[in-house]
């Protein structure tokens, strides 16, 4: 389906412009650097908490919260790999050069998310090391990369943020100006961060059914739902972003 | 070659292209005429697949452009020069537009030789002059060596080496059989570069033909006698068109200089001038396109 010709465009546009190069190693970077921080402060909330508190302690779910910002990264890659066109007036030459429409949008999908896809793995590699591992060198209980809760995280985590990457694309092909899709994107993503301030209903809907919610729910097996389904919802979900933005682009004036 | 049927687009309740049926033929480099707003990048755009028509069809040597396995090596085109990211530079500009059609890494420096940006390959397409810009335009549009090429205002902006380089391009594509059609709003730029002429003016065709034709519909005798008042009436009863000109004097078409020169003698009319005037391609693309252009200003 994908012609090879044109996703290799894709890569030579993609990687022949800065911001979408730095932009991937700041997912990394960033990646690393929450792990760190929230690690931090886990490990301090460790160190002065009582007896039952450390029972309690999760040596995961808290420190890999810096996915919640890093997607807000790693939604804008996915944005600019369409906006970046918009902006330049490169999608016209673009457009003659390869002919079908379809062929554009898919190749621009499957660039995506070969890109994504390592920069996440990366990310939350680094993420999940620099957390444990500052969790350790302050005695708190951590984790190592074999124990199932990590493997779900370290597997898992990378496809969540690639469909998020998606979505990111398919934004920026319905709104074709970089501003206006990362704001969306930014809004709609950090709803579940801000589900607490929400009624008590509210915020349960809103972790639980919100499309990144529920995917970042299926990461940490904390879902009400099975993770199959709370995945398959945001794997849903961006399918259908994916065809309202290619009927939008297939039938609109370039 | 290039064949349009019917071709309409719509905006909203804006019609800026309507019917428009044309073909454009190999071998000759055909001028695409008309005053700002006339058309003639919505149709371009239509051919391309960039806009797609309200009805109507556009196709290249036969098939519409999403029917072109491999668009670049069968159509060529430059519709917006700066339309190249700034920040990459020249050479990868026209990488990932080969890459689209597998057309070899190696093109990309022929092409590059070609308009003569070697030496600037490795720039920035954004720190281009924009006598650069439009080569590098024109080198993407040569890219896949196609037998058909589109360019939009291609001379624009160019200084008069550029100019004359341009033209010289445009006459050997089409000196190897190509088809090309090149826009412009200036008609005495066309004269100098374009076999043929195609004028559209409120998205419809006006005229079309060799560029000859042109200048003969546009050319006249013009008269001077003390009598212009009779004579302008026998050479009308003679069956010529007679309209008055500058100084008094009378424009006749329709006739030849010689024949006019016989009707003054066999009346007896005195004549002070005798002469024929060639109307410049732009005068006649003015008088051509003055109903479009009125309508145009009126709103
Ligand atoms: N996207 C659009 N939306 C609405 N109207 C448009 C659009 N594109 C073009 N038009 C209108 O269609 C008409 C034809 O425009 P077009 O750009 O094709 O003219 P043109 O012949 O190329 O003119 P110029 O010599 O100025 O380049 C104009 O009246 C223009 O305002
Ligand atoms: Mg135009």
């Amino acid at each position: 389906m994908i012609a090879t010709g044109v996703l290799k465009a894709e890569w030579t546009k993609f990687s022949s412009i800065r911001a979408t190069m730095v932009l991937s190693l700041a997912v990394v970077a960033a990646s690393g650097f929450f792990g760190w921080t929230f690690a931090n402060m886990a490990a301090h909330e460790y160190a002065t908490a009582s007896a039952q508190e450390r029972l309690d302690f999760l040596p995961l779910d808290q420190v890999m919260r810096g996915m919640l910002l890093v997607q807000l990264l790693i939604s804008a890659l996915g944005v600019l790999v369409a906006t970046s066109e918009y902006g330049s007036g490169t999608l016209g030459p673009s457009l003659a050069a390869v002919g079908r429409r379809s062929r554009l949008v898919i190749a621009k999908a499957g660039m995506t998310a070969l890109v994504a896809l390592p920069v996440s793995v990366a990310g939350i590699g680094l993420m999940f090391v620099t957390s444990q591992v500052t969790l350790a060198a302050q005695g708190a209980p951590y984790l190592m990369p074999g124990d199932p809760d990590a493997l779900l995280a370290l597997l898992l985590g990378p496809v969540v943020f690639t469909l998020l990457a998606l979505f990111g694309l398919a934004l920026g092909l319905l709104l074709r100006g970089t501003a206006a899709a990362v704001n969306v994107s930014s809004t709609f993503l950090l709803m579940p961060v801000l589900a607490p301030i929400f009624p008590d209903f509210l915020s349960r809907l809103l972790t639980t059914y919100w499309p990144n919610g529920a995917g970042f729910r299926a990461v940490t097996s904390r879902s009400d739902l099975p993770p199959v389904l709370s995945f398959g919802l945001l794997v849903g979900f961006v399918a259908v972003m994916h065809i309202a933005a290619f009927t939008r682009f297939a039938r609109r004036d370039a | 070659m290039i064949q349009l049927t019917a071709l309409t687009k719509r905006y909203g309740d804006k019609t800026a292209v309507d019917d428009l049926t044309l073909l454009v033929r190999p071998g000759v480099v055909t001028g695409f005429l008309g005053p700002n707003g006339a058309g003639k990048s919505t149709t371009m755009r239509m051919i391309l697949g960039l806009d797609l028509p309200t009805s109507g069809t556009a196709t290249i040597n036969g098939r519409a452009h999403h029917e072109l396995p491999h668009p670049l090596r069968t159509i060529g085109s430059m519709l917006d020069a700066r339309a190249a990211h700034p920040r990459r530079t020249a050479y990868k500009h026209l990488l990932y537009q080969a890459q689209t059609n597998a057309i070899p890494a190696t093109r990309v420096d022929e092409v590059l030789d070609l308009v003569g940006l070697t030496e600037v390959a490795g720039k920035p397409a954004g720190s281009f002059s924009m006598g650069m810009t439009q080569r590098l335009g024109i080198a993407a549009a040569l890219l896949g060596d196609p037998p058909v090429l589109v360019l939009d205002e291609p001379v624009n902006g160019l200084d008069p080496e550029g100019v004359r380089w341009i033209r010289a391009l445009m006459r050997g594509l089409a000196a190897e059989g190509r088809t090309v059609l090149i826009s412009s709003h200036l008609m005495s730029e066309m004269a100098m570069t374009a076999d043929r002429l195609v004028v559209i003016g409120k998205g419809r065709l006006i005229a079309e033909g060799e560029i000859g034709d042109f200048t003969a519909a546009g050319s006249a005798v013009a008269v001077r006698t003390p009598e212009s008042g009779v004579f302008a009436r026998l050479l009308e009863l003679a069956g010529a068109h007679v309209r008055p000109g500058p100084d008094d004097e009378l424009l006749v078409t329709g006739m030849e200089a010689a024949d006019v020169g016989r009707l003054a003698a066999a009346e007896g009319v005195t004549l002070f001038e005798l002469s024929v005037r060639h109307a410049s391609l732009e005068e006649t693309f003015m008088e051509l396109t003055r109903d479009a252009a009125e309508y145009g200003a009126a709103r």
